[in-house]
């Protein structure tokens, strides 16, 4: 029997990609159904909000903002 | 900054604005004398416009004088003044405000000075007073100066120069011609703790006379009109300069000074309560009434000629024909040496320079040699390999930082030199590459060492800890700072097109990166290592090597360096080079076509000169360090093509993107931003699609790479330790390292030495090529030539 499910096609930079495979992977591969290239992912639809507020949350973690900091440090 | 303010302003309540005592954002260091000093934040009155709430202080009432638009400053309230360099007036007011201010940042269009106390204070004793700096601001300003700022000036400058310390055989005195302010000093608790003379009154005796001092090497000195008197230094004594308004009269009084002892281990202590206390100490050395220290003989050659650039950080220093302490910053490659070897000129006392490496030790007595008629005798060497001393009453002595202030046990004969040291009194201390020096280890090195005056030379004031502003206590104000971007319209250094290079991180590397989170040397080794910088750096190699660069490609991990070298094979210098091989590989660079590029290590960071090179590649680094930045752009800055017609010199900076990179090298940018240079960011570089002949092409090279460098241990992945180098280690002694056992994940192959058993070497090193030189023992050469054979033989 075939199952069909619904599905977003998410075109992103390598680097988010890389992101978003790995929160699929630390969430028991709940988001993504097909990993098609480098720049291309299938998402399930349903999912593409959390997908969204997980990978916000994980740029705010990984990477410093370059021009916020600096000027920061500066004054 | 702009956007800096306009976030604090809009977050605060807009009542709250006039009561608002944000501290001044200058240099200084110490609350107390914020308070005293710091030109009033406190606005009463304030008009309002529709942009006004953008701004702390938005200057709107400020009046604009009616001819604004021909003069060249806007001074602000809070001590920041801001130079139109494209105004007429430019030179003119340039040459004034290095006097008075200091320079933040000078970008091509505009150039920021600010107020300080202490560049105040160094106006004051170069002969400015307070009334004529008020005076010239106001001419050169474009609105009519604020009653803060002039107050702000007048405290300044008239409370300075009352008192100052001196050094006498080896002791030091507070001295100052009004008894009262020494009564004054007495009455704070802690400076009289730190008296050493046990009597009531005051030591009297009659000050010393002062006449005019030329520097060596300038057309002063080598010129016959030595009656005209210079403009340069005028004839002023430092104690009653505010007051007397430059009255011809009161030199002719006998002036009495009085003085009493201090101990000298207390002397920062002292000098910074006196700072506290709104008396700052003045440092001067009276050299030419000096008569208990011998004489040197030493002067310029007569072909020795010192830049404009480099007399007048000189004449700020001698200033009223004393030698006044304080650091002097040149950039790299501008003759920072030539500096310290005139000023010593100038002093002609016993002189102690201090460096950072053995290395540079033998390059300054070089240069002592090269540039003035010294006798190689009177210049003594103290380093681990050589201990004398001169023989004569007077004389130079070279030494590193580490042999000053190492704890360990000194031989025999390095004690013996140390006892001479310190038993004796030194007209000047010269401290190269001030800014490396731990606060303490010099503090050290001053108890050590009784000198009059000090002189510190860097090219980079910078710390990224607060540390910096310790050498205003130590050594003195900055005297002097040179702007880069007029010496490179000079063509007295290099003029350097800067870029910083972003490669996308491929998608395992990027991978490795996330997953790798709380291992900090895997990521950095991860994010150095990425395949398409591998590629950006082949490309830009190649691009170079065919317009005829010589190139020096950067990185602070060794692992890295190693991979990238040998899979380029390229000549690779790195901390654990044999000297002798390290000295081949530079040879060759210099004079070999075929030797076009090599990748060093942090050791090249600073030490190492090399005039062929043109091109600057930099593929990791020290974190945010601005300072490694602005010293590795310093290896190419005196390149020796510099002035070719249209030569530019290039450095890049490859960064992986998306990774922590990106954050540090902004960061790191920042000081050679502030001195003008402009970063190019590159995306994309241009065909470098098209190429199929660069590494990692494959994703299964790729993958491999990636393996490797997830099995590197973790030793592997850190950074160099550099023994006896300032740079590398906080202190020079490596020696106490503990050797523990690690745990660390290997292949069983790699522990069978499986891992090493190549039968055709394919990352062959371009160091062994090099270096080819016969095996000159009958024996050793019979073997090597058997176990060849034995080779190749398994090979076949």
């Amino acid at each position: 029997m075939v199952k069909a499910v619904r599905g977003t096609l998410v075109k992103c930079d390598a680097s988010i990609k890389a992101m978003l495979v790995d929160i699929d992977n630390r969430n028991n591969n709940d988001f993504i159904i097909e990993d098609l290239d480098e720049e291309h992912l299938l998402v399930k639809e349903t999912k593409v909000a959390t997908l969204k507020a997980q990978l916000n949350q994980m740029l705010k973690e990984r990477l410093k903002d370059p021009e916020k900091e600096v000027s920061d440090a500066e004054d | 900054m702009p956007p800096k303010r306009k976030a604090q302003a809009v977050a605060e309540d807009e009542f709250s604005w006039d009561q608002d005592d944000t501290p001044l954002e200058d240099q200084d260091m110490y609350d107390e004398l914020k308070d005293v000093f710091a030109p009033a934040q406190q606005r009463t009155h304030m008009r309002r416009d529709a942009a006004s709430f953008l701004f702390k202080f938005d200057h709107a009432d400020a009046v604009l004088k009616p001819d604004h638009a021909s003069r060249p400053l806007w001074v602000l309230h809070n001590g920041r003044i801001i130079l139109e360099s494209f105004s007429p007036l430019f030179d003119e007011t340039q040459d004034f405000l290095i006097n008075i201010a200091e320079p933040l940042s000078r970008v091509s269009r505009m150039h920021e000075y600010t107020l300080t106390n202490h560049s105040l204070f160094a106006a004051v004793s170069v002969g400015h007073s307070g009334k004529e700096i008020i005076a010239r601001l106001e001419k050169y300003s474009k609105t009519t100066l604020n009653p803060e700022i002039v107050a702000f000036i007048e405290k300044s400058t008239s409370s300075f120069g009352k008192a100052k310390i001196v050094l006498k055989k080896t002791l030091s005195y507070i001295e100052s011609d009004d008894p009262t302010i020494l009564r004054t000093l007495l009455e704070d608790g802690i400076i009289s703790s730190c008296r050493a003379d046990n009597s009531e009154g005051f030591i009297q005796e009659a000050a010393p006379k002062i006449g005019v001092m030329a520097i060596p090497g300038t057309k002063l000195a080598a010129g016959a009109s030595q009656v005209a008197q210079p403009a340069v230094t005028e004839p002023q004594a430092p104690a009653d300069m505010i007051t007397a308004l430059r009255e011809e009269d009161d030199e002719e009084e006998v002036a009495q000074v009085h003085s009493f002892q201090i101990r000298s281990e207390e002397r920062e202590t002292v000098i910074k309560r006196c700072q506290a206390l709104t008396l700052p100490l003045t440092e001067e050395y009276d050299f030419n009434n000096d008569e208990n220290n011998a004489t040197l003989d030493i002067d310029l050659k007569p072909h020795a000629q010192i830049r404009y650039y480099q007399e007048k950080a000189l004449s700020k220093m001698f200033s009223n024909s004393r030698a006044r302490s304080g650091i002097i910053v040149l950039p790299c490659g501008a003759g920072k040496t030539l500096v310290g070897i005139t000023a010593a000129c100038g002093v002609k006392k016993s002189v102690v320079v201090l460096c950072t490496s053995a290395m540079s030790v033998v390059q300054w007595r070089a240069e002592f040699l090269k540039w003035s008629n010294i006798s190689p005798d009177d210049i003594a060497v103290f380093t681990a390999d050589s201990k004398k001393t001169f023989p004569n009453n007077a004389g130079i002595l070279i030494s590193t930082y580490s042999m000053l202030t190492t704890v360990r046990n000194r031989s025999y004969d390095s004690e013996k030199v140390m006892q001479f040291i310190k038993s004796r009194e030194w007209g000047l201390l010269i401290a190269d590459e001030v800014h490396v020096v731990p606060a303490q280890m010099f503090k050290q090195v001053t108890h050590t060492i009784a000198s009059h005056a000090k002189l510190g030379l860097t090219a980079t004031l910078l710390r990224e800890d607060d540390k910096i502003q310790d050498l205003n206590f130590l050594i003195g104000p900055k005297l002097y700072e040179a702007n880069w971007q007029e010496l490179s319209e000079q063509g007295h250094i290099a003029k350097v097109q800067c870029a910083e290079v972003w490669c996308q991180m491929t998608p395992e590397f990027y991978a490795e990166w996330l997953r790798s989170n709380t291992n900090v040397n895997k990521k950095l080794l991860l994010s150095s290592l990425n395949p398409r910088k591998f590629q950006a750096c082949q490309y830009l190699i190649d691009f170079h090597e065919a317009r005829g660069d010589k190139i020096i490609v950067f990185s602070d991990n060794v692992f890295a360096l190693e991979k990238y070298a040998l899979k380029l094979g390229k000549a690779f210098i790195y901390g654990g080079t044999p000297q002798n091989e390290r000295l081949r590989i530079l040879e060759n660079f210099q004079h070999n076509e075929l030797v076009n590029t090599i990748f060093l290590s942090k050791i090249g960071d600073t030490s190492l000169d090399l005039p062929e090179a043109t091109c600057l590649i930099q593929i990791s680094a020290h974190y945010g360090s601005r300072r490694q930045e602005a010293q590795r752009l310093g290896r190419i800055l005196r390149a020796k093509r510099r002035n070719d017609e249209g030569f530019n010199a290039f450095f890049y900076s490859l960064v992986s993107k998306d990774t922590d990179e990106m954050y540090f090298s902004s960061k790191r940018q920042a000081f050679l931003v502030d001195q003008g240079y402009a970063f190019k960011v590159i995306t994309h570089l241009q065909g470098i699609e098209d190429r199929t002949d660069l590494a990692f092409d494959t994703p299964q090279e790729r993958r491999e790479l990636l393996m490797e460098v997830c099995l590197a241990k973790d030793t592997d992945a850190g950074e160099e330790k550099i023994e006896g180098d300032m740079f590398g280690t906080r202190f020079a002694s490596g020696k106490t390292k503990k050797t523990r056992v690690k745990r660390t994940a290997g292949t069983l192959s790699e522990l069978s030495g499986g891992q090493d058993m190549a039968y055709i070497e394919y990352n062959k090193s371009r160091n062994k090529e090099i270096k080819a030189k016969s095996v000159k023992n009958n024996f050793l050469r019979k073997l090597k030539t058997s176990t060849a054979n034995a080779k190749k033989k398994a090979a076949e």
